[in-house]
């Protein structure tokens, strides 16, 4: 043996298993003339390129196989990575970004910015997208069933007189609506218990509430809300919404699926609510534009909200929507 | 039987495992970064990436685990699955009929799946160089992952405790390592008693919430009207119904643990777990609130936290030596191993 001194500072301990017997094998690798050379209970040697290095970490076992399956474990790091220094090997940038600190607040932040980004700007524009690549039919199957339950639970027959039911609905009739195409819709009357409200359903049911009716000053206010729930209805906003949280809950189940599911369907939650105040300022400004089209002053929509806005908070009406007084002052800004 | 020929004591061999949640965190974070810019398609490395960090972390009797999964096998299994899902999601909207067409279908391969990725889960595990692998006929797979549980539904839920001993005996009688099976000898009566003590503990302590804490609530509804009050008080009662929950499933997640590990064997070394009760519920209630506090970004640390808990706990028994198991004879295993589907994340309940 000619062993120097230089040879001897890389020689290190190793596991050795074969790969074909669970026998534990003490060996000592050396790195001589671009060979891997094995010495103690098994004594072979390989060329350094045929060899594959495992992924550098702190906590982990290095892990150096041969082609045929056998494998070194090597517990001593420090000594492995300048063994491995010694030979030229380098890391991937994947691995050199995990090992350090700062790629990793990199990461973090960079992380953050690409879930805000597409939260704010890529969902909206794909769940749009999608919603309207739903064909009408299969979007009203979709909200058919919720009238039913919530006859069944919340409302009941509307007291208003029938033929008050129908001048409402052809007063609506008569008027224009912006854009070239009128969504189809129904209006419905019910009795509920919840108070005053109004609200429209992917089946293309606007649904008016006595009590909303009851509350309004005038007809043309009623027109103004009824305006406002078509605007919902034809920029599909409940299909957006559909869409837009259940890719929210999926992409949070995937973040934090492994721990828990409670933990998973909060963020949807928390962040439906901005969503929703977007959407209503969408769905008023189709109304205004709606009203301004068929000659109504905006001054009758301004006071569904002043109305609305009287009423005790924590109505549902009002609980996702944005506060009266805001709309009612960009209703009339928008009239000046 | 197959027992220690030189009648020595057992060596008891504790699993030990050295990863850490800040090395995990940068693993993930650089990991979920790459998945989201790529739309997904990267997380099928990631996923090998953070199985090699855990199994190389994972370590008994001096050496540790090792993972052989290819990413681009995962890739391919990832992309069935989402077709699967999302035809099956669009056919439901399209019309029921065809809905259900596809929930057959779905039904008649979905067990066929789980087979074939608890085979590439299990294949691409080795530990000293040896591969483990599962084995199992198509025709158990239909058993155990679609008759039974349909006759459960009709038995509503009876069955569960019995249908839970039957799969866990076909994943631990099918799984081997090396050539050596494992095997498994818990009954149906000790499933059903860890089933029975859950829920009795489980309604026990409901009962008394609802008399205590919602009695109380109503009580307060009834006298003052006042609106904060009513909600925080709800609140209160539903906070309590949560916490009791979460105090309870860990129970039964012990139980359950305990009993499958502690009547597996392979050859004649035999498993041990020794979850305890409290500390699991420890971990899992402050894993979730270090969760919702960051925001996520504690969930790494959790998952090592419970990770390391879950297999610090269970040891080995081991008579004679672990040096004499040998590799499955052939390479036939690996032809049906490789380029497998894995769409289910299915582990031998660990
Ligand atoms: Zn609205």
């Amino acid at each position: 043996m000619h062993a120097d001194k230089q040879e001897d500072r890389a020689t290190l301990a190793a596991r050795y298993f074969d790969g074909q017997t669970s026998r534990l094998y003490h060996v000592t690798l050396s790195v001589r003339d671009g060979m891997a050379v094995l010495a103690g209970d098994i004594e072979r040697s390989c060329p350094l390129g045929e060899l594959h290095v495992s992924e550098r970490s702190s906590h982990a076992v290095r892990k150096v196989s041969f082609p045929d399956g056998a494998y070194l474990e090597i517990a001593d790091q420090a000594a492995f990575n300048d063994l491995l220094h010694d030979t030229g090997h380098r890391d991937g940038w994947v691995v050199r970004l995990q090992q350090s600190w700062r790629g990793a607040l990199l990461a973090t932040v960079a992380t953050v910015l690409a879930l805000w980004l597409s939260y704010q700007y890529l969902l909206p524009v794909v769940a749009k997208g999608v919603a309207y690549a739903i064909p009408q039919s299969v979007e009203r199957q979709l909200g058919q069933g919720v009238l039913d339950f919530l006859d069944k639970h919340v409302f009941e027959a509307s007291k208003l007189a029938g033929a008050r039911q129908q001048a409402l609905r052809q007063q609506f009739a008569r008027l224009a609506t912006p854009g070239n195409s009128t969504p189809e819709h129904r209006i419905v009357f019910r009795k509920s218990k919840i108070g005053p409200n109004a609200f429209a359903l992917p089946s293309g049911d606007i649904v008016l509430t006595d009590e909303m009716v009851a509350l309004m000053p005038d007809d043309e206010a009623i027109m103004g809300v009824l305006a406002h729930e078509l605007g919902h209805l034809q920029q599909r906003h409940l299909t957006r919404r559909l869409i837009q949280t259940s890719a929210v809950g999926a992409g949070a189940a995937l973040l934090f699926g492994d721990v828990s599911t409670v933990v998973a369907t909060l963020p949807p939650l928390l962040l439906d609510l901005k969503y929703s105040r977007d959407v209503e300022r969408e769905a008023d400004d189709y109304a205004i534009t709606m009203l301004r089209q068929n000659g109504i002053a905006l001054e009758h929509l301004a006071q569904v909200f002043v109305a609305l806005g009287k009423l005790d908070q924590g109505t549902p009406y009002l609980s996702s929507h944005p506060a009266s007084a805001e709309r009612v002052e960009r209703i009339r800004a928008a009239q000046r | 039987m197959d027992f220690d020929t030189n009648n020595t004591t057992p060596k008891r061999e504790a699993i030990t495992f050295s990863a850490t949640g800040s090395e995990y965190f940068r693993i993930w974070i650089v990991n979920l970064l790459l998945s989201i810019v790529t739309l997904g398609i990267y997380s099928a490395w990631a996923k090998v990436r953070r199985n090699r960090y855990f199994y190389s972390s994972t370590h008994l009797a001096g050496s540790s685990f090792e993972y052989h999964g290819n990413a681009v096998a995962i890739l391919k299994g990832r992309i069935a699955a989402v077709v699967l899902i999302g035809g099956y999601n669009i056919a439901l909207r399209v019309s029921p009929i065809v809905g259900l067409l596809m929930f057959v279908l779905l039904a008649a391969i979905l067990p066929w799946l789980v087979w074939k990725s608890l085979q590439f889960k299990l294949y691409n595990t080795s530990y000293r160089g040896i591969r483990f692998g599962f084995g199992g006929s198509a025709k158990e797979a239909y058993k155990y992952f679609l008759w039974l549980p349909i006759l459960n539904t009709f038995t509503a839920g009876l069955m569960t405790p019995f249908l839970h001993q039957r799969l866990k005996r076909f994943q631990h009688t099918q799984s081997r390592f090396g050539s050596s099976q494992f095997s498994f000898d818990a009954t149906v009566g000790s499933f059903y008693k860890t089933y029975l003590l859950f829920f009795a503990l489980l309604l026990g302590g409901l009962l008394v919430l609802i008399f205590v804490v919602f009695g109380s609530v109503f009580a307060s509804f009834a006298a003052h009207a006042n609106d904060a009050t009513k909600v925080g008080s709800l609140l209160f009662a539903i906070g309590a119904l949560y916490l009791w929950m979460f105090t309870v499933l860990p129970l039964f997640l012990t139980m359950i643990q305990n009993l499958i590990w502690n009547h597996t064997r392979l050859q004649q070394h035999q498993f041990q777990s020794q979850l305890t009760w409290g500390r699991t519920t420890f971990i899992m209630l402050t894993n979730l609130l270090g969760i919702v506090v960051t925001l996520g970004l504690f969930s790494p640390f959790a998952h090592v936290r419970w990770l390391k808990y879950r297999l610090e706990a269970t040891s080995m028994l081991v008579h004679g030596s672990l040096d004499e198991f040998v590799a499955a004879t052939g390479q036939q295993v690996s032809a049906t191993g490789e380029g497998m589907a894995d769409l289910l994340d299915f582990d031998l309940s660990m």
